[in-house]
């Protein structure tokens, strides 16, 4: 085994990859990004919690962490190995909902700073008042730790009594996973009715997974039946590839029954001796620490490209979405300038004003009528682009995030800045066409507003509305016609523009924020060489 | 058994009290619990020790039917949906071909008995599909609760991934990896199922159950809803109506005489003890193994249930029957007690096994111990999600003497606390619901008690009807949001309305008809102007350029509807008509819309051109020409007075002012004048005549509009209206409409 040696460069490509992990992000609902933001979370709690300050400091005190299913007899076990009641034991399950501490008053620095377990705020006073404790952590939701100092325990050890790792209580669940991250040695506790369950096996096989030093106790035993639960799960702890972890067993006493008192010391002996052996003799405890942080180094080769595998699919799924904006837009962009070509505009209610002008038709309903069907062709543009990728977005499941599902759906407001960019460019081509009249002289200048009338007939109304050009040239000559017509259709095709782009950037708007890029995956790879380049 | 959890939590509790006060009637025996539990504590029975050596020769038993697992692994290995890695290790351990043998053998043992039963079976839609008789009865069934397994777990009932994958939230302790999954599925013994042999006594011809006029009603109700619903819906969907529909139908065939109770919990927590206390002789392996028992144990207190166990698929070898006593026959005549293996062991297949007997039974009593009672698989995977199960549930604390003093009636309380937080109603105080007590299996304490309530229980033999209801709502509840929204639907007159509107203007109507109106009125003043005026604009027009006036129609225009308008008038119509639709639904709507706007556009192009108004000239009054003529009258009487003053100033006619000048002031106030009045008198035909053309036009494009998109959208509303109210019969709420 190596030694722990550590240098300021793995330290420092340590803390890189910490805030790598950190910055990664899962925010669309994909199949793998509950577990990819669990894992995240995890394995930030690991770096946090355990490795970054273990590297710093690994003349710390050891933590052992307990850990196990709900009526294990965790607080017991710990209270019994400590010597007096630290944490409440009871029948009622679950017990242990803030997390205590136990360490050697001399040891008291290494844990009353932040130095780890960064998230837990933390209390000093003993709470007695049992009804008071229960409500601590629930209170704002701040999650709380206890210390408690003993000298009864051997200097550099401390334990920790963690909530149960399947608690029906969510957070409780989530605490227990990270404080467990947190340990030197893991101490699982199981008893004589649950050495099967599937639970504790999980965890073991996760200490396995992660190469942690690993101390199983057999806890509440019946003493008739110490030796064969015992060789059983002795037998089931091989098969799994878990001989060699040390295993304790603690019978069921009379002592501990149900939130009674301690057990006797000799029943917590063997397990009191090894814990402080680890922690005394220097070779042991040497060996105690690069197992387990070796153990998490090493399964950083496995985990961060996961965590990168599961960035990469946010941004796949990100740029689907994205892209299938994009052709829905461009396409209707497309229909939109064919439609506007073949003069789709110079239909219905403006193809009869057109024909009845000028004479049962003035020149401004004429405008009017032209805009209004212009509005009504850029939205049916634009609402036909929404549903088509409300239409792509119903197959991937990514598009259920909540920021992309209630977007403002009233078509009332696309109406709203649709008719607004109409009205501007109307008002545009009102003063081209007053433009294009001044220069003519006054005697046989046309009305401006007739004009523009014909100037957007002949934009609009595509083939159909070839007379309006005539008529146009006849009016302010054929070069002023031209002039203006040209003018009129940049002007259109800008407007056009902008509006499709404005409604295209509207609906992307809420992917941009959620802030799916391509960098993460990438960073996080390379956190993963540079660290491995360093060790 | 179904398993919700993705439904809310007050829904829930509230649905469960609807099904309470239905069923109070009959379940008024829960009224008194209270005090049969004083009573019962005398009752305790033999109870058996924990040393595991007095099971050893019915562990021989339990081992021997593994091998012999024939149709059962056949079964096994057809289901579409059995995970791979438990395939896997059976496969080199039993030759398929050896198998198939196996399987054949059996079959033509008990092709005899098959026989006998096949009268009854033949109305079973899938038995037909294996090898007929009981044994096609088991093997379907089995093969529909593995199904049901497979997707009963929870909220991750669709994914592919099922087996272990079921409740791994990625938590350091619930994590499930596939190395891990292939270890469990190494760890696999082999396992017995598949029907056995009569065992559990023989087969008497039993009364089927009945399920009262309610449940019937609602039964069929969910059949039709199925059926009225396949087109819209995918079958996945729909798969878990159409299960309970099956098991009720299943279930109904068998017998009314008997409950299915079954003793579930996990590993540890004294099933076995339990199951062997309530049989009174050691019928259940127990011991300090864990896990221990492998696989479900049936204890039939009288006969004519063999064909009950069939359908949950448990061997002849593991059916047993109770110590002859008057005193135990009488009292729980009719049970059959199902010992599981726990669900929570490392041990997967246990779990499956449980979750597809616990699909078939008719009652569960969840047996927990002070240990575990507040385990997160224990209430997220299985409490939680039967929490509409509560009537037919008994919650069973066990172990009470490992707890101290009043240390019992406060996990006690603690339970029923958590109980609450799950949503499962509680049976106390008279009110429907689970039955929560603490026993010790061990001294017998508390059993009595048990033994009394499910005495009680098993002779109102209204269990299984129960359960098939509580599956039915639950499956009515998992049906909830493709059925209904709580949302108003429906079109709506404006919306109608607005429809019309907007097609009128793709057409153009508006235009049309004021293009009409100020034609006819700009007619009427040319006809009825003075000459002069007349003259005038004959003068002017020949002086004006002839562009833009009534271009000529020459090339009959094409495409004169606004296509765009049109399409978005279909679009917000079938936005409107959709809103508060289950989304299938909405699609449906939306389907019909679109496809019933495909050539709208064309057809009104066609109609605007026959509707609307003849070209040319519009039509002239006939008091036009009576104006005309005193227009002209006027003109003349100018003529006249002006002829008249110059022949006077010629000196052709004698000097007389006055008539003359009368005349022509006359023939000059009486043009304007005549010309004035003939406008006024044309407004109202000429609004009328506008107004006449808009009309046809509105009316044309609304009638086309109806019959190509409203109407089939209304049909489609209709039709999702017709499902939604046989959906209420199903929840219950059309109970009277039956």
């Amino acid at each position: 085994m190596v030694t722990l040696d550590v240098r300021p460069q793995l330290l420092d490509a340590l803390s890189a990859l910490r805030d790598r992990v950190a910055a990664a992000r899962f925010p669309l609902p994909l199949a793998g990004a509950p577990r990819a933001r669990a894992n995240r979370d995890e394995l930030l709690a690991q770096l946090d919690d355990y490795l970054v300050p273990r590297l710093r400091q690994p003349e710390a005190p050891l933590l052992a962490v307990v850990g196990g299913s709900t009526g294990a007899g965790k607080s017991t076990l710990v209270n019994s190995l400590v010597g007096r009641r630290v944490s409440e034991a009871g029948v009622l399950r679950p017990t242990t909902r803030t997390p205590v501490l136990v360490c050697h008053p001399e040891d008291h620095h290494w844990f009353s700073g932040m130095r780890v377990l960064p998230g837990l705020t933390r209390v000093w006073a003993p709470h007695q008042d049992s009804t008071e404790d229960l409500l601590l952590p629930g209170e704002d939701g701040r999650r709380v730790l206890r210390i408690e100092t003993a000298d009864t325990l051997p200097p550099g050890l401390a334990l920790l009594d963690a909530p149960d790792i399947d608690s029906l209580v969510a957070d409780n669940r989530v605490l227990a996973a990270e404080l467990i991250c947190a340990a030197d040695i893991w101490v699982m506790v199981t008893t004589a009715a649950r050495y099967a369950d599937a639970v504790p096996w999980h965890l073991l096989r996760t200490a396995k997974e992660y190469d942690a030093m690993l101390v199983t106790v057999l806890d509440r035993v019946p003493h008739q039946v110490v030796s064969e639960v015992s060789r059983q799960y002795g037998a089931l702890l091989t098969k799994a590839g878990l001989g060699d972890v040390p295993r304790f067993t603690v019978p069921e006493l009379p002592e501990s029954a149900w939130g009674g008192g301690l057990l006797p010391a000799t029943a917590v002996a063997p397990l009191r001796t090894w814990l402080a052996h680890h922690t005394q003799d220097s070779a042991a405890r040497r060996h105690v620490l690069t197992r387990t942080a070796h153990g998490v180094l090493n399964s950083l080769k496995a985990r961060m490209p996961e965590l990168a595998g599961a960035a990469a699919a946010q941004y796949s799924a990100a740029l689907r979405l994205t892209s299938a904006v994009e052709t829905a837009y461009d396409s209707e962009y497309k229909r939109v300038r064919g439609r506007l070509q073949s003069g789709a505009v110079l239909a219905g209610d403006a193809l009869k004003r057109w024909r009845a002008f000028p004479l049962d038709c003035t020149a401004g309903e004429l405008l009017d009528a032209l805009s209004e069907s212009l509005v009504a062709l850029l939205l049916c543009a634009v609402s036909a682009a929404d549903e088509r990728v409300d239409e792509a977005w119903r197959r991937e499941p990514a598009a259920e995030a909540p920021e992309l599902t209630d977007r403002d759906t009233a078509p009332e407001s696309v109406e709203h800045r649709i008719g607004l960019a109409v009205r501007r460019w109307r008002r545009e081509l009102d003063e081209y066409a007053e433009d294009e009249v001044r220069g003519l002289e006054r005697g046989v200048a046309p009305d401006p507003e007739a004009v523009a009338a014909l100037v957007a007939t002949a934009l609009l109304g595509g083939r159909r509305a070839r007379s309006a050009g005539e008529g146009l040239a006849e009016r302010i000559g054929a070069h002023g016609a031209l002039r203006l017509r040209d003018r009129a259709g940049r002007l259109l095709a800008e407007h056009l523009d902008r509006v499709m782009h404005a409604e295209r950037e509207r609906r992307l708007a809420p992917l941009d924020g959620l802030e799916v890029h391509p960098e993460p995956q990438a960073e996080l790879i390379a956190a993963l060489s540079v660290l491995q380049k360093e060790r | 058994m179904t398993a919700v959890t993705d439904q809310d939590h007050t829904d829930h509790t509230d649905h469960t009290h609807r099904m309470g006060h239905r069923n109070r009637t009959d379940h008024m025996g829960d009224g008194d619990n209270r005090d049969s539990r004083e009573n019962g504590k005398t009752g305790s029975t033999g109870s058996t020790g924990i040393t595991g050596s007095t099971g050893d020769p019915e562990r021989g038993d339990v081992r021997g039917s593994g091998e012999e697992e024939g149709p059962a692994t056949g079964v096994r290995d057809q289901e579409p949906r059995a995970p791979r890695e438990q395939r896997a290790p059976r496969d080199p351990q039993e030759p398929e071909d050896q198998q198939e043998h196996r399987a054949r053998e059996r079959r033509a043992e008990r092709r005899e008995r098959a026989e006998r039963e096949a009268a009854r079976h033949a109305r079973v839609p899938d038995a037909g599909s294996g090898a007929g008789g009981a044994d096609g009865g088991a093997s379907a069934s089995a093969e529909d609760a593995s199904a049901r397994t497979a997707s009963g777990q929870g909220s991750r009932a669709d994914s592919p991934s099922e087996g272990g994958a079921a409740w791994d939230d990625g938590l350091i302790a619930r994590r499930v990896t596939e190395a891990s999954a292939a270890e469990q599925a190494a760890v696999k013994e082999a396992r017995g199922g598949g029907g056995g042999g009569g065992g559990g006594g023989s087969s008497l011809p039993t009364t089927p159950l009945v399920y009262d006029g309610h449940l019937r009603s609602r039964l069929d109700a969910l059949r039709e809803l199925v059926g009225l619903s396949r087109a819209r819906l995918d079958n996945r969907t729909l798969a878990r109506a159409g299960r309970v529909l099956d098991e009720a139908a299943a279930r109904r065939r068998l017998s009314g005489q008997h409950t299915v109770v079954a003793l579930a919990g996990a590993t540890g927590s004294g099933k076995s003890q339990l199951f062997n206390a309530l049989a009174g002789v050691t019928i259940s392996e127990t011991g300090v193994r864990r896990p221990t028992t492998s696989a479900p144990i049936a204890c039939s207190w009288s006969d004519g249930a063999a064909t009950l166990i069939d359908r949950l698929g448990i061997p002849g070898r593991l059916r047993r029957r109770p110590v002859q006593s008057a005193d135990a026959e009488e009292q729980l005549r009719g049970l059959v007690l199902i010992d599981l293996p726990d669900h929570d062991s490392a041990a997967v297949q246990h779990r499956e096994q449980v979750d597809r007997v616990l699909g078939l039974v008719d009652a569960v009593i969840w047996v927990v111990d002070p240990e575990k009672y507040a385990d997160a698989v224990l209430h997220e995977r299985y409490l939680r999600p039967m929490a509409g199960h509560a009537e037919v549930m008994f919650i069973v604390l066990n172990q009470v003497d490992r707890l101290p003093g009043e240390a019992a009636e406060l996990v006690l309380d603690d339970l029923r606390r958590l109980l609450d937080e799950d949503g499962v109603a509680l049976g106390e105080f008279g009110e429907p619901g689970a039955t929560v007590l603490a026993l010790s299996a061990l001294t017998g304490d508390g059993v009595g008690e048990l033994r009394e309530l499910l005495g009680q229980f098993v002779a109102e033999r209204g269990a299984a009807a129960r359960r098939i209801s509580a599956d039915l709502d639950t499956a009515a509840w998992r049906l909830r949001p493709v059925y209904a929204t709580g949302r108003r639907t429906g079109l709506s007159e404006e919306a109608r309305d607005e429809f019309a509107d907007r097609l009128a203007d793709a057409v153009g109507a508006i235009a049309a008809g004021e293009a009409a109106e100020r034609a006819w009125l700009r007619n009427a003043g040319r006809a009825c102007g003075t000459p002069w005026l007349r003259l005038w604009r004959w003068h002017q027009d020949r002086r004006d350029p002839p562009t833009g006036r009534l271009p000529v129609t020459a090339q009959p225009d094409e495409e004169t509807t606004a296509r765009q308008r049109v399409e978005q008038a279909v679009r917000t119509l079938s936005e409107r008509a959709s809103a508060g639709l289950p989304a299938p639904w909405a699609q449906a709507v939306r389907e019909a819309a679109v496809r019933g706007a495909q050539g709208l556009p064309e057809a009104l192009d066609e109609l605007a051109a026959r509707a609307g108004l003849p070209p040319g000239r519009p039509p002239r009054p006939g008091w036009w020409p009576v104006a005309v003529m005193a227009q002209a009258c006027m003109t003349l009487l100018q003529v006249v007075g002006g002829l008249w003053l110059v022949g006077q100033i010629v000196g052709v006619l004698a000097p007389n002012l006055g008539v003359p000048v009368l005349l022509m002031v006359a023939g000059i106030v009486g043009g304007p004048l005549v010309e004035w009045s003939c406008r006024m008198a044309a407004r109202g035909p000429a609004r009328r005549y506008g107004q006449d053309a808009e009309r046809r036009l509105r009316e044309a494009a609304a009638g086309c509009g109806r019959a190509r998109v409203l109407d089939p959208v209304a049909s489609e509303l209709l039709r999702y209206r017709e499902v939604r109210e046989q959906y209420a019969r199903v929840m219950g709420v059309g109970a009277g409409a039956r």
